[in-house]
């Protein structure tokens, strides 16, 4: 995208997508604050340094109209980037989001990772503000104060690093026993078939009965222990297959229209 | 440290794309060879989630303080699942808080990830010299190793694209200096995180050794 005059063009298609998503306008402003002000700082010094034609002076400070327009530009752009992927997350359950990308062909490691990551990320935050919290009643300050400017106090450090790595150790043993429940449940590798037997094939996690589950799990433990061969992996694992196509044709189509953006830019 | 969208032309994001989606596909064999890799996905997507809170952490360093990007120690606790871990952390930075963007997402995966497997092999080596060092040593210097060369070449690639694809009316030489400059400045940093990956390489030595060994 190089040519300003179809800048108008891209905000007015942004605008009547936006509106007929029916996000309230306030929901992009929030979004909006935070990359925005990044956005500026990196750009906002453009108008003044790049280009020959000045279109105004002060002084020593004089706007160019290459910058201006690159600045605009690239501004519109992000804007138009932005307010997009916004509206294609914001009217679409989060779910449905991993299970179109599932079935358009994103691998089962990265769904069910991302799912699990998406899961637990409140909850490790909630433990992390519970450490800090808990170091701060125990009398700990960072200390801004130090024997010089870019020396970190290294018992701070340490006691941070103690921090990170103690989060990460908590995270470490939740995750075993995450895996160990799930695995009951018939998570896991098995030979030619899915997790939880060919007869619950197409169902989601936990909606089984127990006495099943149990069955199914003792079964598959059986054959974890005596199979070696190579196993494929189960594709069903976190979620069901069952295609939701509404929103697997929308994720495709705006998948479409983005690549062909992009090859055109890259051709003309 | 994020690309945000809009500034790299469509190009770069295409490449960008590439170079993650061949990346992806490396790590993915790599886990895959492994005797049961679902055996490690919930603790490489916990252990994501647990670095993407940690690395917002702040390290007070004398006149502010800075937030650490963490990507060499991803490496070395992760190994091969550092790369899909960092895909998916930069995807809910850029869906939830708006560091980084949809379109840059494979720019920015590239720019942190690819030094995140490097990090892990260059923390692989310590097995190499441990015959020669005491183990703790040969620990300690190859997580500080990991943990600088892990963040300076992510900076390196991050001022290296900006100054290269904004227009700022620079010629080529001034380009080569500034990012020089930029990337002299950051000296500091990498320091920082590479003395912050080897305290916390050596804690978790200490209490939960079996993180480090990249077994699971």
């Amino acid at each position: 995208m190089n040519d300003v005059q179809l800048l108008p063009f891209m905000l007015l298609t942004v605008a009547m997508l936006y509106a007929a998503s029916r996000l309230p306008v306030a929901y992009l402003l929030s979004r909006l604050r935070y990359p925005g002000f990044f956005l500026l700082g990196i750009v906002g010094l453009l108008p003044f340094l790049s280009g020959k034609t000045v279109i105004w002076q002060w002084g020593m400070l004089s706007v160019r109209q290459e910058g201006c327009l690159a600045t605009a530009l690239i501004a519109t752009r992000f804007f138009s980037i932005f307010t997009l992927g916004l509206i294609l997350l914001g009217t679409m359950p989060f779910m449905t989001t991993v299970r179109s990308l599932r079935s358009l062909g994103l691998p089962i490691i990265l769904a069910d990772m991302t799912l699990l990551t998406y899961r637990y990320l409140y909850d490790i935050s909630g433990n992390l503000s519970t450490m800090q919290i808990g170091m701060q009643l125990r009398g700990f300050r960072s200390q801004k104060q130090s024997v010089a400017w870019l020396i970190p106090n290294w018992l701070d450090l340490k006691r941070l690093a103690s921090l990170a790595g103690t989060l990460l150790i908590r995270s470490y043993e939740q995750s075993e026993r995450v895996y160990k429940a799930m695995r009951l449940r018939g998570y896991g590798w098995d030979e030619g078939q899915w997790g939880v037997g060919k007869a619950g094939g197409d169902r989601e996690m936990g909606r089984q009965g127990d006495a099943e589950i149990m069955q199914n799990a003792k079964c598959k433990m059986q054959n974890f222990s005596t199979s070696s061969t190579r196993r494929s992996f189960s594709p069903h694992l976190l979620i069901s297959l069952s295609p939701h196509p509404r929103s697997t044709l929308a994720l495709t189509l705006t998948l479409l229209i983005a690549a062909g953006f992009v090859i055109a830019d890259i051709l003309l | 440290m994020h690309i945000p969208d809009g500034i790299l032309p469509a190009q770069v994001c295409a490449t960008g794309y590439a170079l993650t989606g061949l990346a992806t596909w490396y790590s993915l064999r790599q886990i895959n060879r492994t005797p049961d890799p679902s055996q490690g996905v919930p603790k490489a997507a916990l252990l994501t989630a647990a670095f993407f809170i940690a690395s917002s952490i702040h390290i007070p360093i004398p006149p502010a303080s800075v937030h650490l990007v963490l990507n060499g120690l991803l490496g070395c606790v992760l190994g091969y699942y550092a790369f899909p871990a960092i895909v998916i952390g930069l995807f809910f930075q850029a869906v939830m808080f708006g560091h980084g963007g949809l379109s840059t997402l494979g720019v920015n995966a590239a720019m942190m990830g690819i030094p995140a497997l490097l990090a892990y092999h260059i923390f692989q080596g310590r097995y190499g010299l441990a015959s020669r060092l005491q183990p703790k040593v040969a620990i300690a210097g190859f997580a500080f190793l990991a943990g600088a060369i892990g963040l300076g070449i992510a900076v390196l690639i991050f001022f290296g694209l900006v100054l290269t694809t904004i227009p700022f009316g620079f010629d080529a030489a001034t380009e080569r200096t500034a990012v020089l400059v930029l990337v002299l400045t950051h000296i500091p940093l990498m320091v920082i995180e590479g003395i912050f990956t080897t305290l916390l390489v050596l804690f978790l030595e200490r209490v939960k050794p079996e993180l480090l060994q990249n077994e699971w």
